[in-house]
């Protein structure tokens, strides 16, 4: 009976309390109780962790704002690098897209032997249509000869200094360039405008124009090669007891927007002035 | 010498401007002219001396580059410079209001110049499209445009003179 002295007893009892209370705990008759010890301790802990968290951040939120600061800069540095980069790529690619195109032009039109420039300016007088490219005689440039971009005809050079030229477009009001509309097969005349637009004249009364019409120059009057393309008819207007049809007409030359051209270097505009019978 | 040195310069930086930008960016078919506004605004400057020689540098250089007939762009700046010479001695004391009247009165006589020169030289130029499509436009663009040319006008002559004065 040495095994139940005091102190075994005491023991078994505590396991027994302790086994009943898990007991009762399992079985969920200690919830209320727990509730009721446990409430306020997760109040405090919450309460406890959130003031925790509070002074760590108000003491640790600085430094990160400037770190974010800097790597926002850095960030930010790296963006306007990689734009200025895009941009001058898009400039190159904007180049080479000319280039090509000029080139394509050169070689779908091997007679001619061409000059290529670049536009630097634009007439003064807003009643003329003129602009200026950057070659000049030095350059091989020559007065009279024609100028056209990938697309169709431009002009011819008016004036011509040593590194420099002035084309004249075939959109001023004193331009006239003697065409052919290659469906019908009918010589007319281009003729420009104060605005800058371009219409057909002199069409035959009797000659039947079509909108989409392609016009090409003739060659006639010695001042343009023939065959350059130049636009298209929009639409015809026809008046009674005219002699001639008008019509108006779409250039294939966005001429508010050139940025380079090509002057065609061997061939001589043809002089009639002598020709032409003094009165 | 500073004085002549400003003006060469102005000169050469508002052609550059007025041919490469300016003359790319037209309200219907019109646009301003910056070497008018800068001769008006110039020659209304109380201390500015050479008024006429520069007038006759920028009417030249104007004449030589453009393709308008006669030396005409030189009989439109010599225009502008006499009115505003004329109205400068006269009454007006507000220099903006005078700038402004000046830029008015001297497109219209400028672009009436240019009409009349290309429709002698045989252009068919006729005056009411003239008008609607260049004339006002160009007026309108013109007045936008005075009062910034103004103040850099008179900003350089307040700033060039003293200096003329110490040399």
């Amino acid at each position: 009976m040495k095994f139940l002295n005091s102190k075994n007893i005491q023991t078994i009892v505590i396991l027994l309390v302790v086994s009943g209370l898990v007991f009762l705990a399992l079985s969920g008759y200690l919830t209320p109780v727990f509730n009721l010890s446990l409430n306020p301790l997760i109040s405090f802990q919450r309460w406890l962790s959130v003031r925790y968290i509070s002074a760590r951040e108000f003491l640790t939120t600085p430094r990160e704002i400037t770190q974010l600061q800097e790597q926002n800069a850095l960030l930010e540095s790296q963006v306007s690098q990689l734009q200025t980069q895009l941009i001058v790529e898009e400039e190159r690619l904007g180049e080479a897209q000319v280039c090509f195109a000029l080139l394509d032009f050169g070689r779908t039109n091997p007679q001619y032997e061409y000059i290529a420039a670049t536009v630097i300016g634009r007439e003064i007088s807003p009643f003329l249509q003129y602009i200026i490219i950057d070659k000049g005689i030095e350059d091989g440039v020559r007065f009279g000869m024609p100028v056209v971009t990938q697309q169709g005809l431009v002009g011819r050079v008016d004036a011509v200094i040593a590194n420099a030229a002035r084309i004249k477009l075939i959109t001023d009001s004193t331009s006239v360039v003697n065409v052919q509309l290659q469906s019908a097969n009918v010589e007319a005349q281009l003729i420009g405008s104060l605005t800058g637009d371009v219409s057909l004249d002199m069409i035959p009364i009797d000659e039947t124009i079509e909108p989409g019409d392609v016009i090409l120059t003739s060659g006639l009057g010695g001042n343009y090669p023939p065959n350059i393309f130049i636009g298209q008819v929009l639409s015809t207007q026809r008046r009674n007891n005219a002699l001639f049809q008008t019509s108006t007409v779409q250039p294939i030359v966005d001429f508010s927007s050139i940025n380079a051209v090509l002057v065609i270097t061997n061939f001589e505009a043809v002089d009639f002035s002598p020709l032409i019978p003094e009165e | 010498m500073i004085a002549h040195l400003v003006c060469a310069i102005s000169l050469v930086v508002f052609y550059i401007l007025q041919t490469t930008i300016v003359a790319q960016t037209p309200l219907l078919a019109g646009y301003s002219d910056l070497i008018l506004l800068f001769i008006a605004a110039w020659s209304l400057q109380p201390k500015a001396k050479n008024k006429w020689f520069w007038t006759l540098v920028a009417g030249v250089l104007i004449s030589l580059v453009s393709a308008m007939p006669f030396f005409t762009p030189l009989i439109g700046y010599f225009g502008v410079l006499l009115f505003s010479v004329l109205l400068q001695n006269q009454v007006w004391r507000v220099p903006l209001i005078t700038m402004i009247i000046v830029t008015f009165v001297g497109t219209i006589f400028q672009q009436a110049v240019y009409v009349i020169s290309l429709q002698v030289s045989g252009a068919p130029i006729a005056w009411r499209e003239s008008i609607d499509m260049v004339i006002l436009p160009s007026i309108l663009l013109n007045l936008i445009f005075a009062i910034p040319i103004f103040a850099i006008a008179s900003e350089l002559a307040r700033r060039v003179y003293p200096l003329e004065e110490e040399l």
